[in-house]
């Protein structure tokens, strides 16, 4: 038993791919219990069952689509018109515009080569530290995550069966929260960048918000259709994909129709990779928790965590060491079955849960050796990866006080429920 | 590998790719049609079509595998690097040829048991979405898990001949 375990770790760590290793300890347990192995079949199947997946590849689709358009431009250009008059504020302007689009492109690291790649150089030129400027992108590219409807908070609804309507609206002030600690920090360091960039004008707010007159719309229709209850997220999400089909595509032309198979693959790529790992959980996870592995796993926290207080105090510490070594995805499908129970023994809300384990993630995509964003930045602006974590170290440190925030403050992810 | 194999290969190689994209096209276009005319009714006519719901739900089984095929083609399926990263040239082949036939052996097998489950769903004659013949859409579980057998085979023989591909 532990030789396999140990055997099946090592292939994870050669390289073998994550759902094959999952779905090998799975036969291997149904094996032992003498369970006909078609279950696999069965259980994968069982993908076909939940409704609110069809969500996951159209909300996917859509990201890929916007960051292929030329709404990143007109994003930047429309929040410097509304901000750029403020001193410090293309710091603002980086973060709130970043935490926008990754909410919806699905922080898979497109941001920041879509959007960072703009505001880079800008930040540059108007004056601030290049090492801050580094920091700031890097950490800008995952922090919308908690913001609807991104995917992970999809994910994470569907494989803690919980309602999606409301993750999205805990989501909605601890993401707030790390948005404000992170401009206030940009404010206060970057206070002797007195010049503005531009001038409070009229006339570019005005051409800007033409300009962006397709896209406007929709983070008002998906958010505005989902909160107000008009839609289901899943009907969000076919009504975000066609709309964006028909704007970038029909209307602004901006992406051929030709382009269109290669970007519904290189979509349904990352997809087919999220789903092949959670059609062979579904079977992993039916299988640890028949065998009692929840259980046996609130025994042994409970010989070291005396209440919620502790229990929380571990698990972020857990979710940091987890988010450095597995991507956000995988972490959900694998972590969340096992932890959803042991943290109901704490009295710790699933939403609220969901909302600290996202969070936590989060810091995972700026934390070496996987972290996505340290790479991305790493190879997008040619630096290493020890410069680039430096620079991101005082955002991380941030966003760490702003996780424990989050995590002792359930009220701030359940106030909104109501 | 001898020059006609390879270009025996090459073009079963094209043709796949073309099937895959073929298929991601078609499933994911009809999805967004096949939902955005579920709204449309409802919000406006105030009807439903019966079977669309399943439909639906089907066709994001079919986009996984088939986008779980095209993944393991662009070596994009998730996976753990950081450690193969650091290996010297050689034994990273070795790890490499090592983990695509244990892949290639673990998909063999899912595959090999989605035939026995499509079998039993094809003798008892089950349907889906009402009276649809359910084996015709549960085949995509053997045909996936077998293509992604196939390019791990692949990818450990080319890791062993060192030939990209």
């Amino acid at each position: 038993m532990i030789l396999t375990g140990v055997l099946l770790l090592l292939l994870v760590l050669l390289g073998a791919p994550l759902f094959s290793v999952i779905a090998a300890s799975a036969m291997l347990g149904f094996y032992r219990s003498e369970i006909d192995l078609s279950i696999m079949a069965i259980e994968f199947f069982g993908l076909s069952e939940m409704p609110i997946l069809v969500a996951i590849p159209l909300f996917t689709f859509a990201g890929f689509i916007l960051s292929e358009s030329n709404s990143p431009q007109r994003l930047v250009r429309l929040s410097n018109a509304l901000l750029g008059w403020l001193p410090g504020g293309l710091a603002i302007i980086s973060l709130a515009s970043c935490a926008l689009f990754t909410a919806f492109t699905g922080a898979s690291g497109v941001t920041i080569i879509a959007l960072g790649a703009l505001l880079y150089p800008a930040l540059g030129e108007a004056g601030y530290d290049e090492r801050f400027n580094l920091g700031l992108i890097t950490t800008s590219g995952s922090l919308g995550l908690l913001f609807a409807p991104s995917l992970p908070l999809i994910l994470y609804g569907i494989v803690a069966a919980v309602s999606i309507d409301d993750l999205f609206l805990a989501g909605i002030l601890p993401g707030l929260l790390m948005l404000v600690l992170l401009s206030v920090y940009s404010f206060w360091k970057n206070r002797h960048v007195r010049q503005s960039l531009t001038k409070a004008s009229g006339r570019e707010v005005l051409s800007a918000l033409r300009e962006s007159i397709w896209e406007l719309p929709l983070p008002v229709v998906v958010l505005g259709g989902i909160y107000s209850g008009y839609f289901a997220v899943s009907e969000a999400a076919a009504v975000t994909a066609l709309y964006v089909i028909f704007v970038e595509i029909i209307i602004l032309r901006e992406i051929p129709w030709r382009e269109l198979p290669r970007i519904m693959r290189e979509s349904m790529v990352l997809v087919g990779a999220i789903l092949m790992i959670l059609g062979v959980s579904l079977a992993s996870t039916n299988y640890m928790i028949d065998s009692g592995v929840p259980e046996r796993l609130f025994a042994i926290v409970d010989n070291y965590v005396g209440g919620q207080a502790s229990f929380l105090f571990a698990l972020l510490i857990f979710l940091l060491i987890l988010g450095a070594i597995l991507d956000i995805f995988s972490a959900i499908i694998l972590v969340v079955p096992l932890i959803l129970p042991v943290a109901a023994q704490y009295e710790v809300h699933p939403i609220h849960l969901g909302i600290v384990f996202l969070a936590a993630m989060e810091l995972g995509y700026l934390t070496p050796p996987v972290g996505l964003n340290l790479f991305i930045s790493s190879f997008r602006f040619e630096r290493s990866i020890a410069e680039v974590f430096r620079a991101t170290f005082p955002f991380f440190l941030l966003l760490v006080v702003s996780v424990v925030i989050i995590a002792y403050w359930p009220a701030l992810s359940l106030v909104l429920l109501n | 590998m001898n020059a006609p194999q390879a270009r025996w290969l090459q073009t079963a190689e094209r043709w796949g790719r073309w099937v895959e994209n073929a298929l991601l096209f078609f499933l994911l276009s009809g999805l967004i049609l096949l939902a955005s005319t579920q709204i449309l009714l409802r919000n406006v006519f105030s009807m439903g079509l019966p079977w669309s719901d399943g439909a639906v739900r089907l066709m994001v089984l079919w986009l996984a595998l088939a986008g779980g095929i095209a993944a393991s083609r662009d070596r994009k399926q998730i996976a753990i690097d950081v450690v193969t990263r650091l290996l010297p040239g050689r034994i990273k082949r070795v790890t490499a040829v090592i983990a695509h036939l244990f892949t290639a052996t673990v998909t063999g097998l899912l595959a090999w048991h989605s035939v026995r489950f499509v079998y039993d769903s094809y003798s008892f004659g089950d349907t889906l979405l009402g009276d649809w013949t359910a084996w015709i859409l549960q085949v995509i579980l053997p045909i996936g898990f077998a293509a992604i057998s196939y390019r791990y085979l692949l990818q450990a023989l080319q890791e062993l001949v060192g030939s990209e591909p």
